[in-house]
């Protein structure tokens, strides 16, 4: 069976993109998929830094779609999860080095490779993102509860549906505190204004940042929410499309929680 | 406290309704490519013109558009306060 390729784009910049890419990734290679990670932001490489892998990389996407290396030469294997490669950008070249119809011809290498190839897509609607999303099968689009990332997502929505793919939307970086408060979109309302199938809700968390730190997967550490929420979306793009989606929430004691029913702010 | 049980019954005037109602119309102003300030102009066109036929309180004209999900509609309300009986408007 052929693999599928799952870009995960967002439009706007800075909304996890690369965070989601590599957990993911990683929650479905523990899973025991055969998963390729792709940064495809060619010139502004951070998929290899996320991952932890920055010392190994040789070759890259650039490399592969040029013949100068083969495929299983530039796909760097991880040595804490078994099943996940990491094919990293280019870091000399820029955007436009690559075209639609070569990531077309590469994306047919990959399916045959892989079972799943998550696309690392940069921000903007340009070359890159053309790029990004030539060979995808599917799309996830990323978007924090905020007006600016919403909007791009929207954008992106519409490029994606015009080229026949219709896409799954993450909210990222949910703060539950701030959504109760009334002083953030919840992830309903986001829902409402760009009327796509949820995916799944990401809370905001701490240990992406000591993740990122590190480079030890967020899926790999311990009581991160984020890493959890990261897994059961995991889930649901590999066959269990069903598996419900949680909201995140405040921890509060019976208090609290009847001062908020009759409106009290917490 | 306070603040907040005011907020919730007798106002929505919560951030994050402000932020989606912006963004709503954003959208809509995306994907037609209208500009505020080409609102602006349209609807000073179209008080001039209805102005030629009926007395109108300017102050009460709204323009909006509504969007559904495969159409956009430009909803305009006015009060009428009387018709103008000329022949020939100016």
């Amino acid at each position: 069976m052929e693999g599928q390729i799952i870009v995960i784009t967002s439009g706007k910049g800075g909304v996890g993109k690369t965070t989601a890419t590599a957990s993911i990734g990683a929650a479905l290679a523990l899973d025991g998929q055969r998963v390729a990670v792709v940064d495809m932001d060619i010139g502004l490489r951070n998929l290899d830094v996320v991952l932890g892998l920055e010392n190994r990389v040789v070759f890259n996407i650039v490399d592969v779609v040029k013949g100068k290396c083969k495929l299983r030469q530039a796909a760097i294997k991880d040595r804490r999860i078994d099943n996940l490669f990491l094919i990293p950008a280019s870091q000399s070249d820029n955007k436009d080095v690559l075209t639609p119809e070569e990531m077309v011809r590469l994306g047919e290498e990959l399916h045959k490779e892989f079972d799943f190839v998550l696309m690392d897509c940069p921000a903007g609607i340009e070359r890159g993102f053309e790029n990004a999303i030539a060979a995808a099968d599917e799309a996830v689009v990323i978007c924090t509860p905020d007006v600016s990332a919403v909007r791009d997502a929207d954008r992106v929505i519409g490029l994606l549906y015009a080229r026949s793919i219709t896409p799954k939307l993450l909210v990222n970086r949910i703060d539950a505190k701030m959504v109760e408060r009334g002083d953030m979109l919840s992830h309903q309302d986001v829902v409402d204004v760009l009327s796509i199938e949820l995916v799944g809700l990401v809370q905001m968390d701490d240990q992406v940042v000591v993740s990122t730190n590190t480079g030890l997967p967020l899926v790999m550490q311990k009581n991160s929410k984020a890493g959890e929420a990261f897994c059961r979306i995991a889930m649901r793009l590999n066959g269990h499309p069903d598996l419900p989606i949680e909201e995140p929430r405040t921890q509060k004691g019976f208090w609290k929680s009847f001062g908020q029913k009759i409106g009290l702010k917490n | 406290m306070l603040n907040g049980l005011l907020r919730k019954y007798f106002g929505k005037s919560t951030s994050k309704n402000v932020a989606k109602k912006r963004l709503k119309l954003a959208l809509i102003y995306d994907k037609l490519e209208v500009s505020d300030d080409i609102l602006g102009k349209l609807r000073q066109d179209i008080v001039n013109v209805i102005s030629r036929y009926f007395v109108i309180d300017k102050g009460s004209l709204t323009l909006d558009i509504q969007r559904s999900d495969d159409l956009s509609a430009l909803v305009l309300s006015t009060r009428i306060v009387k018709a103008k009986h000329e022949e020939h408007p100016a």
